[in-house]
């Protein structure tokens, strides 16, 4: 029997199941060999609510979201949580970056202090998520090994160590050597270096790696020449809520 | 093709062009005069292998010119043609070093056998004088006869080699990107840059790619699986001798112990044209690890000699591609010679070295386990693997699995991998047995310094530098560690001469004797006395530390060594005559002899000043001390950033050293403010307290290391003034003033809490201070 796989999605922008469908024809072919996609908004119009997988999108913004993905849970044998806002948080997460102190606090990992509203947060905050597709958007090549080793039956090899592994590989020329700043030491690899392969340099979108050292990383974004309030900016967009929230 | 340059001086035109055209069509490279006249012009323009001349019958002029060609240019190599070969003209011709003669009319095959024979002498000398080690080279030369031999090619030339070669294969080659040097595939000699001085990512990835298929598989009934070699055959362009020696390391651990059939498939499918490195980068240490230069492990070797290059063949494929791409010659005696001063001009280009023999490495990382240096060193590694990842003599892989969507086909495939990684040594039990950094950090150093060399017999770090550049953290140097580690094992070693009681419990309170060479008067009441110890030992002290100075039957006093103990075997002690035993040392005259205990105490930080911007704070004859440190400073100024000097006196008349402070007003390198509490006339600098001064400075937070020496009310205010601007304990140092004795931790007067200020100190980080109560600032 083929797993049944549903995609539900919460706050976000949904680039990320646009995104899962961006595959070839012939790999899409193969994908359905191998799976029942039973709910996806974006391509189905009916729905079941008989699901083994579920892949979640989005992150939790509002007390109705919550009921959802708990319901969701207690449906699907596994959830995945899809694109950088269900994984880490993701950019709705600068919400909840208010004052400063505040910032300094969330940066500092010690203590996480809510305002009134519901703060942004990422899908394990509410619910034990068993994989992540991590990225925004995630790239499709990660979403379909996600899928692969699911019906494998083994972990997806998503490595552990930081985007400077693959940027070196890729044999690219540090962007701190030509005065910019970066985060990939400290960030999740996975998605190859795409950044920085660009022309760009790391923003942190796949979360952080599971033992990052943001003392030493901190220390080196002020060597470059970064303020304190900048160094908060940087580790603002996209990877501190997970961190907080955990 | 052999291009190697011939002058023919001859009258008769016949003979002339037929020799021309002869010379000519067998490749070299020739130049013709009708007489001797004029030839002195044309030497001295141009170099040549050999030169053939025509002498008459008393040929006077014509012995002149030979005489005169030789010594402009003595390697050029003389045959002469000659109707009368047993005249007196040719033994005088003989004489002047001719290396033949034949005889009119010529018999060409007998001059093309002297010819011959002279280009292999040529050869010859060539390979004595180009050689590194000449004993490499002549065994070498015994196992591959014919090859081994150095030539010159011009860049023109070159070029047409290598525009040669990409019509057949792919060349890669080092190119200019952002400000940095990278190797990537070329699509023409002008894109090259030879003279690079590092590229960013090894050439080894092209031995070893970042990803590479081992084998592919299909999962059905009769699980086919299939090997997978795949290669470019490629040629790669200015590889550096400590990457070629990099790659002879790979070599040996892919080709020797259990062979790899895609390294062995892919590097035999590798030629490999080096270019000496004649502009070493800042980071390198090469000629430390023995790889600045290589006579091995290339198919051909350029050096860059200015107009030409000389090539050097190293394998019988670097003989065929010469032979079938390239034109080129004899090099000429102008261009060994100046091979040699550019190799001799790259060594000089270095800036860092080891402080030790390379073959002590082992051993020191041996005694150097359980060093809390791991540790401390490591706290900021980020574990990113960049270190690992540029590194040419590193390897380590990964092996993972790839299956396609229809879940059948797949691949196995290798990756880079590396030792600095969070996850290198996790076992599938979720136990890691490297699972804190300082593990990751020391098994990399002694992967480096140890492990390989003990495998492999090669050292596993040829000393490109890359990896103390990729490192953010700026720790990755195994230079740095090895140093750091030589260092600490050297001031144990003092240490326990100190305590071992067997060797030395006469002798721990025996003044050794010094001879006063000189005495200078600073102030009223300060001088300066230059000593050496009477044994010719030096004192081989670090700056901050002090000696016990004894005169017999006056007494001891603890006093700081005010010179720089890079300047020579002699010290200096800088006193102010203040009771018994300094007063007696006032008067003292040159040749006198006086007692010397020491050196005591730690001495400043200088590990933890490297590289930083430096405060340094002296307070009246607080600059004793911090003298000696200012001239280590001053002496390795490359190793500092900023150097600010503040120095503060009561009056202007108790300004010591004022010939120095002249030196460091005036110098580029530093900056020196001073200022006095009361100005006298005449006076025009500042006045007032010296907290002032740090108004004046810049101080950068992070980068800044602070030393001060001065009275203890100096302290309070200046701590106070650092305080505001931010600058954290740690990076304050102060030198303390206690009250002592015996100088070697026994008699107890300078005791502080639990610690001994003439051991643990007399320097300490005002966050030990802190924690000090006694010590109050
Ligand atoms: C680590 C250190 C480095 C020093 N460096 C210098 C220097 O470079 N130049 C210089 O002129 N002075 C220096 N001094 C101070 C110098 O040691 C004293 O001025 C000197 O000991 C006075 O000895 P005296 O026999 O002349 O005086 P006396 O008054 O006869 O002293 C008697 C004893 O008291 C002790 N004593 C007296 N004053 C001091 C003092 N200030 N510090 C320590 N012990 C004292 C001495 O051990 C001496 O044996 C230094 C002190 C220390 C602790
Ligand atoms: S550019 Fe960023 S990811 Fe790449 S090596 Fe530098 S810090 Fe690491
Ligand atoms: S380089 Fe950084 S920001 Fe870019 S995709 Fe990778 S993790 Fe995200
Ligand atoms: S350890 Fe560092 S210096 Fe040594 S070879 Fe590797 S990258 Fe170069
Ligand atoms: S163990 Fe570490 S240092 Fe050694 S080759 Fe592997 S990655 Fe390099
Ligand atoms: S030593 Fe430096 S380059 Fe190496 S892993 Fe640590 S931080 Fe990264
Ligand atoms: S002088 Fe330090 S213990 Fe005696």
């Amino acid at each position: 029997m083929k797993p049944k796989v549903a995609f539900f999605d919460f706050t976000g922008c949904e680039g990320c199941q646009l995104d899962a469908l961006n595959l070839e024809a012939e790999d899409l072919i193969d994908l359905l060999n191998g799976i029942d996609i039973v709910n996806f908004r974006e391509v189905m119009t009916e729905k079941a609510d008989n699901y083994d997988i579920a892949f979640v999108e989005g992150s939790i913004t509002t007390e109705g979201e919550i009921e959802r993905v708990k319901k969701i849970r207690e449906q699907a044998k596994i959830v995945v949580a899809l694109g950088a806002c269900a994984c880490i948080g993701g950019i709705n997460c600068l919400k909840n970056h208010v004052p400063m102190e505040e910032a300094l606090r969330i940066v500092y990992g010690k203590d996480a202090h809510y305002y009134n509203t519901i703060p942004a947060r990422p899908a394990d905050a509410v619910i034990k998520v068993d994989y992540y597709v991590r990225g925004c958007p995630p790239a499709t090549s990660e979403l379909v090994k996600v899928i692969k080793a699911l019906l494998l039956n083994k972990k997806p090899d998503i490595p552990n160590y930081p985007v400077c592994v693959e940027c070196k590989m890729a044999g690219n020329i540090c962007v701190y050597e030509k005065g910019q700043t970066c985060l990939g030491p400290v960030i999740r690899a996975g998605c190859n270096a795409v950044c920085i392969n660009s022309g760009r340099y790391c923003w942190g979108c796949r979360g952080l790696v599971d033992e990052p050292n943001i003392e030493s990383q901190k220390d080196i974004l002020t060597k470059y020449g970064l303020t304190a309030e900048q160094v908060i900016e940087k580790f603002k967009i996209y990877d501190t809520c997970s961190e907080v929230l955990k | 093709m052999n291009e190697s340059s011939v002058l023919i001086i001859e009258s008769d035109p016949i003979v002339r062009d037929s020799l021309c055209e002869w010379l000519k069509s067998t490749g070299f490279d020739v130049t013709c005069a009708e007489s001797a006249e004029g030839i002195v012009k044309i030497v001295e323009k141009r170099d040549f292998n050999i030169a053939i001349m025509d002498v008459r019958l008393h040929g006077e002029t014509q012995l002149a010119i030979l005489r005169e060609m030789k010594a402009i240019r003595p390697w050029i190599k003389s045959i002469i043609i000659t109707a009368y070969p047993q005249e007196e003209t040719v033994l005088e011709a003989k004489k002047i070093g001719i290396v033949d003669y034949v005889v009119k009319p010529i018999d060409l095959d007998d001059l093309q056998r002297i010819i011959h024979g002279t280009i292999e002498s040529i050869y010859k000398d060539n390979i004595n004088a180009i050689n590194i080690e000449s004993s490499v080279e002549s065994s070498t030369e015994d196992l591959i006869p014919g090859i081994k031999k150095s030539f010159a090619i011009s860049r023109d030339n070159l070029a047409l080699m290598v525009e040669n070669l990409l019509k057949e294969t792919e060349v890669v080659g080092v190119k200019a990107k952002q400000g940095k040097y990278v190797y990537d595939k070329i699509s023409g000699f002008y894109e090259l840059s030879l003279d690079y001085d590092v590229t960013v990512s090894p050439p080894t990835r092209y031995l070893l790619p970042e990803r590479e298929t081992l084998l592919k598989f299909r999962t059905d009934n009769n699980h086919r699986i299939e090997p997978v070699i795949k290669y470019t055959p490629r040629v790669i362009m200015g590889v550096h001798p400590y990457d070629i020696k990099a790659i002879e390391l790979l070599d040996e651990v892919f080709m020797t112990h259990n062979p790899d059939p895609n390294y062995i498939a892919r590097r035999e499918n590798t030629v490999i044209i080096g270019v000496d490195c004649l502009r070493p980068s800042p980071g390198s240490f090469a000629p430390s690890m023995g790889t600045n230069w290589t006579e091995t492990g290339f198919d051909l070797l350029l050096t860059d000699i200015g107009n030409s290059y000389i090539i050097k063949i190293g394998t019988e494929r670097g003989a065929e591609i010469l032979a079938k791409y390239a034109k080129y010659r004899l090099p000429t005696g102008d261009e060994i010679v100046r091979q040699k001063k550019v190799r001799g001009e790259a060594l000089s280009r270095y800036k860092l070295a080891l402080d030790i023999p390379r073959d002590r490495i082992p051993k020191i990382l041996e005694d150097s386990y359980d060093e809390p240096y791991w540790e401390s060193r490591s706290i900021s590694c980020l574990s990113c693997g960049s270190c690992v990842m540029v590194c040419p003599t590193c390897y380590c892989f990964d092996v993972r699995d790839e299956i396609a969507l229809n879940l059948k086909d797949g691949e196995r495939f290798r990756c880079w991998d590396g030792c600095m990684l969070v996850d290198f040594a996790k076992v599938a039990s979720g136990e890691n047995f490297r699972r804190d950094k300082a593990s990751r950090f020391r098994h990399r150093m002694f992967r480096k310094g140890k492990y390989i060399l003990e495998r492999y017999g090669k050292l596993g770090c040829v000393g490109c530098g890359r990896c103390s550049s990729a490192c953010l953290a700026g720790i990755a140097s195994p230079l740095e560690a090895f140093n750091s580690l030589a260092d600490n094992i050297r001031l144990k070693e003092a240490a326990t001469r100190v305590v071992q009681p067997a060797k030395q419990e006469q002798d721990i309170y025996i003044p050794e004797m010094a001879e006063i060479l000189s005495v200078r008067q600073l102030t009223e009441k300060e001088k300066v006395f230059e000593l050496k110890l009477k044994s010719g030992k030096q004192l081989g002290h670090y700056p901050g530390q002090f000696v016990s100075l004894s005169i017999m039957g006056v007494g001891e006093a603890p006093l700081s060594i005010s010179s720089s103990p890079l300047r020579g075997k002699n010290f200096e002690l800088a006193v102010r005559s203040i009771g018994d035993v300094t007063s007696a040392l006032h008067a003292l005259k040159a040749g006198a002899t006086v007692g010397i205990r020491g050196p005591f105490g730690n001495g400043f930080p200088l590990k933890a000043f490297e590289g930083r911007d430096l405060l340094l704070i002296a307070g009246g004859i607080g600059l004793f001390p911090l003298r000696s440190l200012i001239q280590y400073v001053t002496d390795r100024r490359y190793d500092y950033g900023k150097v600010n000097i503040l120095y503060g006196c009561r009056a202007p008349a108790e300004r010591v050293f004022t010939d120095e402070l002249e030196l460091w007003k005036n110098s580029k390198d530093i900056d020196y403010h001073e200022t006095v509490d009361r100005p006298c006339e005449g006076w025009t600098g500042n006045v007032g307290v010296i907290t002032n001064l740090i108004d004046k400075v810049e101080i950068d937070v992070k980068k800044t290391m602070v030393a001060i020496v001065g009275p203890p009310i100096m302290y309070k205010f200046v701590i106070e003034k650092l305080k505001k601007r931010d600058v954290p304990d740690a990076h304050i140092y102060l030198s303390l003033e206690r009250r002592m004795k015996c100088g070697i931790g026994k008699c107890g007067h300078c005791q502080i809490n639990s610690i001994y200020t003439c051991q643990e100190g007399p320097v300490f980080s005002l966050t030990q201070l802190r924690s000090l109560r006694e010590a109050v600032l």
